[in-house]
Order: structure tokens, then sequence, then C-alpha cells
């Protein structure tokens, strides 16, 4: 089976920059389409769909950030990576609680950012595979209940919820080893890759907010265990 | 620095506490004030009770004045002589004036002082600010040629790729890198502006020589981009003015217009002079990209890159404009831009005061 052809959307407002990432990721085998103003990146996605954005931050009309929180407001799902000279820890971080996948300062190495592009690809890949196979699309667990492919669920008191993929894929991974620890470096992997956060606390912030979806009572949790020192345990059906 | 800004910090506590211990004594000692002349007044009360009851005891009247004096005694009254009371309040009201007029010229002084001190620790707040921003601006206008740059040498290695498109990248490489360079002199420039270290002439500058030798500068890279460059400057024209500063305004006049053509795929720069009256104008137009009337105010500002969507920040760095607003506010002279919008080009006016016909002119 050959493998698929990802469409991409470069947004980069600098042409040299926007023309040398655009060679690349055709040379790589992608289809790639380019625009050069925030504004114009929101309008895109009105008549287009892709697998990967690849956002530059400062851009005119609209910043990258706005961007990206403007296309998860109206929820569009596609993976994210920011491109940009804006490489402090609290750029990469405002950049992730925008909704980013994947962050890399400018300047940056090709191999590098061609390995990060396709670490997002595999990541989604594999993300969108196992909700697409038939029994683990939906999860269910003491009246909660999940729906992978629409990133929705409902939890026991009947509240609707609107998950955002890192909360998806985090309770994906957890949800593919019920009753076993998770660390959270291979929270970490799997969900986001490698580097890109400087510490693993942020994936605790992430079991806090699903804890407070879908526990009874989130200070004392019975689904989200905290492995103290080592990661986390999905246990879907407590024992009384 | 930061033991300088501890130290203005701990003089200006000070003052702040001696403010307040003036406004403390001031209050004190008017209370003060008032208490004595009430404390004298009962005393003189005490006074006249006596004086009425020795009277009363049958005491002569002379007598009893004699061992009051500061007392009017008389038959039906006893009381506190008129002039002793006058004198009393006079005075109290006299002592009041003084420390209202010496505390409250030391209150003053003391409060010109919080002021100047916390005026300048504002401004070396907002100095430190902006170099800050300015540090992270101009790495950021850095970062984004070095990483094309990169890129494009990263490509070549890691590709095998024909002739022509190894030769189109070099020239991107070398197109990034004079991006660059006109990065270091535009912020050299900008530095130099903005802390008055541009020690800037006033004599006769003959404009076409100036403009000649810039526009042929740029010839190379105008034919690169198909640009045509048409330069309309009578000869004998002179403007009063810093002959580098009009060097540097005409310079990036024209890299701004070059900027502004090359990404709708070429087209023409017109540079046209006049004389008006006592001044030169020199007329810029370019056939590029445009501004929208609204984004006329934005246009001179630092670091404003206008319509970068539409790749006029192929070579912007958004200090060009204003550099060159303030060498001509500078030498005299002002800038104005025009465009009737998007992708209807530009026109740029720099007017300069004429010079005389000076046998001895610069180019």
């Amino acid at each position: 089976m050959s493998e698929p052809v990802y469409q991409v959307l470069v947004v980069e407002d600098d042409p040299h920059l926007a023309a040398g990432v655009v060679e690349n990721l055709r040379a790589e085998g992608f289809r790639v389409d380019t625009v050069s103003d925030g504004r114009r990146a929101v309008e895109w996605f009105d008549t287009h769909h892709c697998d990967l954005i690849v956002l530059d931050v400062m851009l005119p009309g609209l910043d990258g950030f706005a961007v990206c929180r403007t296309l998860r407001e109206r929820g569009t799902k596609t993976p994210v990576l920011f491109l940009t000279a804006l490489g402090e820890a609290t750029d990469r971080i405002r950049g992730l609680e925008a909704g980013g996948d994947d962050y890399l300062a400018k300047p940056f190495h090709l191999q590098e950012f061609l390995l990060r592009v396709r670490a997002i690809l595999r990541r989604w890949e594999w993300y969108r595979a196992s909700a697409r196979t038939a029994g683990s699309d939906v999860l269910k667990f003491a009246g909660n209940e999940v729906d992978f492919r629409a990133f929705r669920g409902r939890s026991w008191n009947g509240e609707e919820q609107e998950l955002t993929e890192k909360e998806a894929m985090i309770l994906k991974v957890l949800a593919e080893k019920p009753g076993e620890i998770v660390s959270r470096e291979d929270l970490l992997e799997k969900v986001w890759g490698y580097d890109v956060f400087p510490s693993t606390r942020t994936v605790d912030n992430f079991i806090l907010k699903l804890r407070k979806r879908f526990e009874r009572d989130p200070a004392n949790p019975v689904h989200f265990l905290t492995v103290w020192g080592v990661g986390y345990r999905f246990i879907p059906e407590p024992a009384p | 620095m930061k033991r300088t800004r501890l130290f203005q910090i701990t003089v200006l506590l000070l003052v702040v506490v001696a403010a307040v211990q003036v406004g403390y004594w001031l209050y004190d000692q008017h209370v003060r004030g008032v208490e004595k002349t009430a404390a004298l007044t009962r005393l003189y009360d005490q006074q006249a009770a006596a004086a009425r009851a020795l009277l009363d005891g049958g005491a002569p009247l002379q007598r009893v004045q004699e061992t009051f004096p500061d007392l009017a005694v008389n038959a039906q009254k006893v009381e506190l002589a008129p002039e002793h009371r006058a004198a009393l309040l006079a005075e109290q009201q006299h002592r009041l004036t003084q420390y209202q007029w010496e505390g409250g010229f030391f209150l003053f002084a003391l409060c010109a002082c919080i002021g100047v001190i916390f005026a300048a620790l504002r401004a070396e707040t907002r100095v430190l600010n902006e170099q800050e921003q300015f540090l992270a601006l101009v790495s950021h206008q850095f970062k984004t040629p070095l990483a094309s740059l990169q890129l494009s040498v990263e490509t070549m290695n890691l590709r095998q790729l024909p002739p022509e498109r190894s030769r189109a990248l070099l020239e991107r490489m070398l197109s990034d890198l004079t991006r660059m360079e006109t990065m270091v002199g535009q912020i050299l420039d900008s530095s130099r502006l903005s802390h008055g270290r541009w020690d800037l002439k006033r004599e006769p500058v003959l404009l076409d020589a100036t403009v000649n030798r810039v526009v042929s500068q740029y010839l190379e890279r105008a034919q690169t981009d198909h640009i045509a460059i048409e330069s309309q400057v009578p000869a004998d024209l002179r403007v009063l003015a810093d002959p580098i500063a009009v060097d540097v305004v005409v310079r990036n006049i024209l890299e701004n217009a070059l900027a502004a053509v090359a990404p709708v795929g070429g087209g023409t720069v017109t540079l046209a002079a006049r004389a008006q009256g006592e001044e030169v104008e020199l007329a810029v137009r370019d056939s590029g990209i445009g501004f929208r009337p609204d984004d006329q105010p934005q246009l001179f500002r630092k670091f404003s890159r206008l319509n970068a969507g539409a790749g006029s920040s192929y070579y912007g760095t958004g200090l060009g404009l204003y550099i060159v607003q303030r060498l001509m506010q500078l030498t005299g002279g002002r800038v104005s831009a025009s465009s009737e919008g998007l992708g209807r080009g530009a026109e740029f006016r720099l007017t300069w005061p004429m010079a005389g016909t000076q046998a001895e002119s610069h180019a």
C-alpha cells in the first residue's frame, strides 16, 4: 500500500523562507499550499482542508497564535507546527496553549524540520487509525462516553464535553493500556513528541482537565490515577 | 545599572520621608501655636477671675490694676487688655504665617525633588524597555533571513539539484546576505539617530549627483527584479542639507520602492526633482504594491512593515522609512507619502530647503 500524500499549508510572510520550506516539502512528496498573512490563512480553511499547518507567528493581519486559536475555536483539529523567530520558553508555551502541536525556532535545521513534520503526521495517523478501528472509536467508562473521531464526549452527569485534540489523544493513549502505568515521558512522546515542552508538568495539567471533565470527585480521582514519580494509570471501572 | 537604580530609589524614599516629616512638622507647629494661645487665654481668664475676686473682696481698683497689669480693670468688668489680646493674636498669626511659608517652601522643594527623581526613574525604565524591545525586534528581523540562508545551504547539502536550481538558490542566498547587510546599516543609522549621535551639517548638496550615484548602485538588483529606474533630476538643483543624510535618505527611499515593486514581478521606479519656490522636491514614484490610505500614519513608525503579506518584507526591516523621516526632520526637510491603494503604487515626496547659488557644493 502506497504512503498517503499529505496536504500541508505553509503560512509564512517571508517569500524566501516560504519558498525554501515549500520546495523542501514538495521534494519530500507533500502537496503544499502557501499563504502569506494571518487572515488569509483563516479564510483558506473556508474552502480547503489540509493535514498539517506550518505557521509563522509574526504575521501581518493576524498573528500566528491568533490564527491557531481562531481555527481551534472553529473546530479545526489540523495539527499546527509553529515556525518562528520567537524562541523563548514563554513563547513556546503560548504557542502550545493556543493549540499548537510543535514549535520550531528560526533559524532551524532542515532535517529536524522534516523529522518534526513527519513525527506530527505519524502521531495523527496513529490517532486517526486507532479511532477508525471498530470498537475503539468510542470509549465508555463509568457513565462517561468519549467519541474519539468527533472529539466529543458526555460525562457521568450528562454534561456534553468538547475535547481538545490533545485531551483526546492523551485519553486515547491511556485507554489503550487500561490499568497499566503510562509514564509522563510516554505520553509526551506519543502526543507531542520529544522536546516540545520545557517540563513534563504540562502533561499533569492536561490530566487535571480530564479529571474535571470525567471524574465525579476530581479531588479524589478513581479513573485517572497518579503514580507518583512515574506517570498515570487509567482505571475504566474501579472496583467498588 | 542596578546599583544606580537602587541608589535613585533610596534617595527617592529618603526625600519622601523628609517630605512627610516636614508636613507633620507643619501640622504640629500649627496645633502647638493654637494650643499656646489657648493656654495663655486660659491663664488670663484665671487672672481676671482672681482680679474680680479681689475687687469683690473690697480691694482698691488701682491696686488690683497694678497687680494684674495685663488686664483692663474697671468697676464693671475685668478682662484682658485689648492691646494685649491684639498682641497675642498677632503673635499667633505671625508664627503660623512663618511656618506656612517656610514649611510650605520646604515641602514644595521636596515635592519637586520627588517629581524629578520619579520622572527620571520612569524615563530610565522606558529607555530600558525600549532597548529590550529594540533588541528583541532586531534579533527577530535577523532570524528570518538567517533561517532562509540556512535553509538554502542545507537544501543544497541535502539534495542533488540541477544546476539551474542551484543557481537560483545561490541567488536567494546572496539576496538574503544583502538583506542582512542592509539591516545592519539601517540598525546602525537608526541607533545613531535615536541617540542623537549624528553630527548633521547644513550645506549645499547637488541633488542629481547624489541621486545618480545611489541609482547606479541599485541598477543590477533592479535588473534582476525586472524594475526600470528612471531619474529626472535637473543638473543644477542644490538642496541645503547634510550630504550624508541626503545619500542615506535617497538610498532608503529607493530601497523601499524596489521592495514594493519586486513582489509584483517588476515595474518602474521614477525619481523626479523640481524647484518649488524656496524648496526642492524629489518625488519617488513606484508601480509596486502600494498601501491603504488608512495605513499612511504607520508608514514612518519604527519597525512598521505594511503589506508584508504581499511581499514587502522581502528586503524590509521596518527601519528604512523611520530613518528617512528622522533625517528629514533633523535637516530641516520633510517627507510625505501617498498611494491610491493596494496594488496601485506609491509616491514619496522629499522636500528640502533650496540652497543658494554658493560656488561650493557637495555631492
